[in-house]
């Protein structure tokens, strides 16, 4: 009898444990929210490696000096260019226990977060601080959807930056003139090959870096205003622009190292700097890599914007939302976004993750060569957003033009290309 | 004290049971019932109940990850519709049978040559078995990042070959390449893949079985210890040679090894991800993408298109494991 009773109550104790092991999925409870104090803030992001995490502390310093007391729980999630964050936090917005703040991209993809009804409206926090006017208009554009506010941007990464070696390129008697446009970048890269040197570095073994390169020259061909059509479907990826931009991405691919979907781009941006080849295209936190590595700006590499008919900026943004419901502290998320906008917070920031602040009064003086140059080339160029980075349309759109590249680089066929990306047009946007 | 110590009180247990009328059979089985309710329901939930959610959400509108629409999408399947005529699922199911049918002959043949050396060679047995099995004990990531050395076109291998004069190396890896192609397709019909063996997953499959080499191994090494000798005894008295001994009874012998290694290698390749991300990512062209990489991209855009890759990932396994059960049950009927 004994047994049979020890039986039953190691029955209980495993059906008990198993129904909370149940609830506990339905009612995920995040760390140390039992208190509801305005005296705790939860962020969570994708800023883990170490200038990313030397960045992040800035903000978080910045909101403690604003909030004394606070104390602020960083719950990054790192890898996959923040797909495990980002799915990390879909978990977490299904069970209805979101963050206080997430990072988002703006535009395409804050645009999923508000279909879903998600984050907050911020309209009313941005015309009381008149932030709009503190930035360029285009980058103002891309924090609303459907004419409201619904992020608040803390820094602004350059996508098409073509970062080249000075030895490389003066052993081939070749300067790359960034007016001369991609004919003239391409006459330059055939002439560095006749010297005996690769042109190309290029590391896609994760599909963006590919995406990255194609998008820049489509941009370059197409001009600002049409790439921003192709997002609106009032202009059309079988244009003749794009389908010259197909054939020059076929040119210079076949001008890059043949192993390219075997490296990630920043092995890619290395091999540049140590002279295996003449250019890489990279976003500029290539620069911050670069560094990383010991690499001197202006001796061991150089940048030009891509070259085109038009300077470009090919925006990569970054920024933070907070949830629409079931808002923790309310009160310590509206001081978070307002760090955020500070244009000091915004500097400090800007110097520890290579990118440049977004609003227009920050102090740049003490950045380095590059980035006041990127941001003197940010007030002054055509601002469109990156769509290899899922922020010119959404996830899905970006999604199947990613896959679209991946195909394009194993069958170099224009057609099936331009009949996926012009049937997505339709479809998805 | 011995006195006290030397009278045992009645052991209480072996006395005589109260309840004598419930035979002793039905009685264990309806506690057996008892100790695994708790896990069938576990399973039941977390297992069967999800994958009826995931058929579901296949079959909805749910596409952006954070914003579920469960309404079923019209006309009814028509996820699947829009992926069969993909380039990339296209590419995935010809490399994830390609794969799994190379991965399975290499790691079966594999672990049956090196069990049946280390039963057969004198010294050294437990220095040859820990050298077999060690690659099984690494993560498929570990040994990926590793293999991915080795085939990166620019190190390992190639700069053998090039130090023997070899000009131009194998790309391994990153060769878009298919061989043995039986089509060429257009990219705007029907077929947009060719079918044949891309050479890119080569170095891929072998990795794979590398690692596994090892645990088909263990299962022959069990399975030929079960032999008995007597048989192979009588088998050379009768004058057989070593390779009439092998076909006529080892291997026959070894046949539900060979089952189970067959079965539980099966679902490796199906749902191998990590290798394939560690070594080459998707690929120039998806040569090396397998389902596993598919999903994990479309959980961030397409739910409705990763439930159903997932879906689609679970009929193949069935396809080949469900065979496999039912003759299980037909034979557990005979006996």
């Amino acid at each position: 009898m004994r047994a049979l009773n020890k039986l039953k109550i190691s029955l209980a104790v495993t059906a008990a444990a198993s129904l909370i092991a149940v609830t506990g999925c339905s009612a995920n409870q995040p760390a140390g929210s039992s208190t509801g104090g305005s005296d705790k803030l939860e962020i969570t992001s994708w800023w883990t490696s170490g200038s990313e995490a030397d960045a992040l502390n800035v903000l978080i310093d910045g909101v403690k000096a604003a909030k004394p007391g606070l104390s602020v729980d960083n719950a990054a999630v790192s890898g996959g260019g923040g797909s495990n964050a980002r799915q990390a936090l879909a978990a977490r917005l299904q069970a209805g226990s979101p963050p206080d703040a997430w990072q988002v991209h703006p535009a395409g993809q804050l645009k999923s977060y508000v279909d879903g009804g998600q984050v907050a409206d911020l309209t009313e926090l941005w015309t009381q601080n008149d932030w709009a006017s503190q930035m360029p208009k285009d980058v103002a554009e891309v924090q609303q959807v459907n004419g409201k506010y619904y992020t608040v941007p803390i820094g602004v990464h350059r996508g098409n930056v073509l970062w080249t070696n000075p030895a490389v390129l003066a052993k081939a008697n070749v300067k790359i003139d960034p007016a001369g446009g991609v004919d003239g970048l391409i006459s330059s890269l055939k002439q560095v090959q006749a010297a005996g040197a690769t042109p190309v570095c290029l590391g896609d073994k994760d599909i963006f870096a590919s995406s990255q390169l194609l998008e820049s020259i489509i941009m370059s061909r197409a001009g600002a205003d049409n790439w921003k059509k192709l997002f609106s479907n009032e202009y059309s990826f079988d244009a003749p622009e794009v389908k010259q931009a197909l054939e020059d991405y076929k040119t210079i691919l076949s001008l890059a190292n043949k192993d390219h979907s075997a490296i990630t781009w920043d092995e890619a941006s290395k091999k540049m700097a140590n002279g295996a080849c003449a250019v890489n295209l990279m976003g500029d936190w290539a620069y911050g890599e670069l560094i990383n590595a010991k690499k001197k700006p202006g001796t061991d590499f150089a940048w030009v914007t891509f070259p085109g008919k038009e300077d470009i900026f090919d925006y990569v943004g970054d920024g933070f939302s907070i949830p629409a419901n079931n808002i923790p502290h309310a009160e310590a998320a509206n001081a978070w976004l307002k760090t955020l906008m500070d244009p000091k917070v915004q500097t400090d920031f800007a110097a520890k993750k290579g990118s440049i602040p977004a609003v227009k009064s920050a102090d740049i003086s003490g950045l380095s060569k590059y980035q006041q140059e990127a941001a003197k080339s940010f007030a002054s160029a055509k601002v469109v957003s990156s769509l290899a980075h899922a922020q010119a349309a959404g996830a899905e759109f970006a999604q199947t033009y990613a896959d679209a590249v991946s195909t394009f680089n194993g069958s170099g066929n224009a057609d099936a290309f331009i009949a996926s990306m012009t049937a997505a047009q339709k479809t998805q946007l | 004290m011995t006195t006290s110590t030397a009278l045992p009180p009645a052991p209480a247990s072996p006395g005589p049971r109260p309840k004598k009328q419930v035979p002793h059979n039905v009685k264990t089985s309806r506690r057996a019932a008892w100790i695994f309710a708790p896990s069938l329901l576990v399973s039941f939930l977390f297992v069967y109940v999800f994958i009826g959610i995931t058929v579901y959400i296949s079959l909805s509108n749910w596409k952006i990850g954070t914003s579920p629409d469960l309404s079923l999408r019209q006309p009814f399947g028509g996820t699947y519709a829009e992926i069969v005529k993909e380039q990339r699922f296209q590419a995935d199911i010809r490399n994830v049978v390609i794969f799994t049918v190379i991965f399975l002959v290499l790691a079966i043949l594999g672990g049956l040559i090196a069990a049946l050396f280390i039963h057969h060679v004198s010294i050294g047995k437990g220095l040859f078995r820990t050298v077999f099995l060690l690659p099984y004990a690494l993560s498929f990531i570990v040994t990926g990042v590793a293999w991915r050395w080795i085939f990166s076109p620019s190190t390992g291998v190639n700069e053998i070959l090039r130090s023997m004069g070899i000009e131009n190396p194998p790309g391994w890896t990153t060769d878009p390449t298919v061989l043995g192609a039986l089509n060429d397709p257009s990219g705007t019909d029907f077929l947009k893949v060719q079918f044949g063996i891309p050479v890119a997953l080569l170095p891929i499959i072998f990795a794979a079985a590398w690692q596994l080499v090892g645990f088909a191994m263990a299962m022959y090494l069990a399975g030929l210890a079960s032999i008995p000798e007597e048989h192979l005894e009588a088998a050379s008295v009768d004058g057989a040679n070593i390779w009439q001994r092998l076909r006529h009874i080892v291997l026959p012998q070894l046949w539900p090894s060979t089952i189970t290694c067959f079965v539980l290698l099966l679902h490796v390749a199906l749902k191998i991800f990590d290798l394939v991300v560690a070594m080459s990512g998707s690929g120039p062209g998806f040569v090396t993408d397998v389902p596993g990489i598919y999903i994990y991209n479309y959980l961030t855009s397409r739910y409705d298109k990763a439930s159903a890759m997932a879906i689609i990932l679970l009929l193949l396994t069935l396809a080949v494991i469900v065979p496999y059960l039912i003759r299980g049950y037909r034979k557990e009927r005979k006996a």
